[in-house]
């Protein structure tokens, strides 16, 4: 758009055409010799950008009177560009991924509205460029490389922020594969809880750490207790206890998390109505809930799925969210897929026989109080 | 009060102004369209790592200055951030606000002064060259005064490297202004001009504010991480954290990149992590710290981006010498700094008034010989901070 106000001027057609070229040569294409997207991309810009500039300078007002009209002129020059552009490209596209389409083009024409407000500018830009020389495009790109580059810091740090969760699985994982195992589970069934119920990609990557970090308060707990095959001692009991605590409170101190972490005065309330927390601790407490409760323990055996979901909905309303519970049901039952007795993913030999239902020994918080009155 | 609708408001209230500024004829509509501009940019700040944030403000300043007389700019501004600084969340203190209050009026005065003295300093004050020099003068001014409150207030200058932002702001500041009022009468686009061009600026502002919001989530979930083994009882409270805050003091001190500190960083508060990965010792028993490194270690490296970090913490238990043996340490910097700052809150259990005893013991120590550029900025950093008298 630059080069065709710019060098529109002057009438001149090859100006632009040689910048589009220019420009749409990518490098990663060239890198692999993919020759014939590159000669695509060239003649396909060429003739967008040719017909651009055409309409651009037979436009029936002179832009150089306003700029206005400048910016006006930038709608159908934008538009020409656009339409010929996805014309060419949607079609090849389709052809590539073997798609309709009206496929297609359903997904590209959004992006190629953004392609106005950058016209204008480029409109802009070009007229500065005419009027004042060439001085203004080092102070127009400046501000840009320098975005990219913060921008570039920021994805690095996010890869990193990835590596730090990857990092306490690690750390679960070298201490208890069980452990390990069941954070991973969870953190899957509660994406598509939050699918399902519609949450924004702020609140699923919220979720997403959140699950993932819910039992970060594991890695305290010493290797012997956590992997001990018979029954805890009282001692012991209360240290493996002790984890949920250390959870909330190393959680507490991640502000973007603070808010979605359960109350520890909530969790002894758990019998009560549920509580005005957000709806992320509601979905974690679901899949946490189900993915313990059709998960074979060494003290006990995994429930069948559909006891499990008895459970959950038993006790939608009081301990769980009644929304989060059916949108689990519908989402796994949708999708084929059966958990619990019967379809565990590792088998283990049971020393335990399963339990009876409804004593709360469904593995609500992986030792529940009833452990502890069995106990000898 | 949410910034969309603090934005609402002052963007009607800009309108309002300028509807006044129209019917009575006091000057140009444009003034108050600034204005509000002004106080609605105060809401965004450029956050760079490593130095305070700088407000978008500044730019739509420096667009005002050559379209205002003396008194206009002066009221404008005036005005405009007296109501930014009361709409700011931050700072909390009604003296804080004053503070800033009094920042930003010199900051805005300072635009001025320094566009008139490059102006005033030549006859001909139409030259596009000279244009140029006093906008880029005047966009210079205020990072300038300040960086000098920064520090005064911190005892810290930013470093070059760190100044990004800085360049952001002034050039679209630049383009903005020229794209307001044009040189040599040529390139009038009125408030097209700074409208369209403020758009680099805000994608500078966006990534940045990203980019510090993301640093803030993952220093807390690594600082969360680095405390597991505290309360498991593995590693003195706030061991990690007092080592983490001195290796990136040494580490600044030796001019280490961002970047590098970043792992730096990392690499302290998840020095102890892998502590919790190794079955609990007997009473009265301790973990091999060699063991504990090499779990950590193992942890980190598994994903590329924090593997720098595991490269540190393997470093960091095996990198000693007997004393009296000359070979030179290979210059793993970051390894060396980690073992310093960690040995040193060893000795002084986190107590200020142990420092000088805890340098004298790293010196002469017959464990392990440290590193001396190390040692050095150790002392340089405890001089600075009052723990250490320079005769020591």
């Amino acid at each position: 758009m630059v080069a065709i106000v710019a060098f529109g001027r002057e009438s001149e057609f090859l100006g632009p055409v040689l910048v589009a070229a220019a420009g749409s040569l990518y490098l990663p294409q060239i890198r692999n010799q993919e020759w014939a997207k590159v000669a695509f991309n060239l003649s396909n810009f060429g003739l967008s950008t040719l017909a651009a500039a055409a309409v651009h300078t037979s436009l029936p007002f002179d832009t150089a009177d306003s700029v206005g009209l400048e910016l006006l002129a930038a709608i159908p020059t934008a538009l020409t560009y656009s339409t010929i552009n996805s014309a060419l490209l949607m079609p090849a596209v389709a052809m590539v991924t073997e798609r309709p389409v009206r496929e297609v083009a359903r997904e590209m024409w959004l992006g190629d509205l953004q392609i106005l407000p950058f016209a204008m500018l480029g409109g802009l830009l070009g007229r500065l460029y005419v009027d004042l020389g060439a001085w203004v495009v080092p102070l127009f790109v400046a501000p840009i490389l320098i975005a990219r580059q913060a921008f570039a810091s920021y994805l690095a740090l996010r890869e990193a922020q990835e590596a730090t969760l990857s990092t306490l699985i690690r750390a679960l994982e070298s201490k208890d594969q069980y452990t390990a195992d069941h954070v991973e589970r969870v953190a899957r069934f509660a994406h598509l809880v939050g699918i399902e119920l519609g949450l924004r990609a702020t609140k699923l990557e919220r979720l997403r750490c959140s699950s993932l970090m819910h039992d970060i308060g594991k890695l305290i707990v010493p290797n012997q207790i956590l992997n001990k095959p018979g029954r805890l001692t009282e001692a012991e009991f209360e240290r493996m206890r002790d984890h949920e605590r250390v959870s909330c409170e190393l959680l507490r101190q991640i502000d973007f998390l603070a808010p979605v972490v359960p109350s520890l005065e909530a969790e002894g309330r758990r019998h009560e109505a549920p509580n005005e927390a957000p709806i992320e601790t509601h979905i974690v407490a679901v899949a946490d809930a189900f993915d313990a409760m059709t998960s074979t323990r060494v003290y006990r055996r995994a429930l069948p799925q559909d006891v499990a979901f008895a459970e959950l909905r038993d006790k939608s309303g009081t301990q769980f969210e009644g929304s989060c519970v059916e949108a689990l049901i519908r989402v796994i039952e949708r999708r084929g897929e059966v958990y619990g007795a019967g379809h565990e993913t590792e088998l283990a030999d049971f020393a335990v026989p399963p339990p009876v239902v409804g004593t709360g020994s469904a593995g609500l918080g992986d030792l529940e109080v009833e452990e502890r009155t069995v106990r000898p | 009060m949410s910034r969309l609708k603090k934005l609402v408001i002052v963007a009607g209230l800009g309108a309002l102004a300028a509807g006044a500024l129209e019917a009575f004829e006091w000057g140009s509509p444009d003034l108050a369209v600034l204005g509000a501009a002004l106080v609605a940019s105060e809401l965004f700040e450029l956050r760079p790592t490593g130095r305070a944030p700088l407000p978008v403000s500044f730019a739509v300043a420096v667009v005002l200055v050559p379209a205002s007389t003396p008194t206009q700019y002066a009221l404008v501004v005036g005005i405009g951030y007296l109501f930014a600084v009361a709409i700011r969340t931050e700072p909390a203190g009604l003296w804080d606000r004053l503070l800033l209050l009094a920042e930003r009026i010199a900051e805005g005065y300072v635009i001025r002064a320094a566009y008139r003295l490059v102006v005033d300093a030549t006859d001909n004050a139409e030259q596009r060259a000279l244009v140029l020099g006093a906008l880029a003068a005047a966009a210079i001014a205020p990072v300038v005064v300040a960086d000098l409150v920064t520090a005064v207030r911190e005892r810290r200058v930013a470093p070059l490297r760190s100044r990004g932002a800085d360049l952001a702001l002034v050039t679209s500041a630049m383009l903005m202004a020229v794209g307001y009022a044009g040189v040599d009468g040529r390139g009038r686009p009125g408030l097209w001009g700074p409208l369209l061009f403020c758009i680099p600026l805000l994608a500078a502002w966006y990534s940045f504010e990203l980019l510090a919001s993301t640093r803030r989530g993952f220093r807390q979930t690594v600082s969360a991480l680095g405390a597991a083994p505290e309360l498991g009882g593995l590693v003195r409270e706030g061991h990690v954290e007092r080592v983490a805050e001195l290796a990136v003091a040494l580490g600044s001190e030796l001019e280490m990149s961002n970047a590098d500190l970043e792992q730096l960083e990392t690499a302290a508060l998840l020095h102890h992590l892998g502590a919790v990965c190794l079955d609990e010792p007997a009473p009265g028993e301790v973990h091999d710290p060699i063991e504990v490194a090499r779990s950590g270690a193992m942890m980190l490296r598994a994903s590329p981006a924090l593997a720098p970090a595991g490269d540190i913490v393997a470093a960091e238990p095996s990198l000693h010498r007997p004393p009296g043996t000359a070979a030179v340490l290979p210059a793993a910097l970051e390894g060396q700094i980690l073992k310093v700052a960690s040995a040193f809150d060893e000795l002084t259990e986190g107590q200020d008034e142990h420092a000088a005893w805890a340098v004298e013991a790293l010196y002469t120590g017959p464990g392990y010989v440290y590193d001396g550029r190390v040692l050095g900025a150790l002392e340089r950093v405890l001089t600075r901070r009052g723990l250490l008298t320079p005769e020591d």
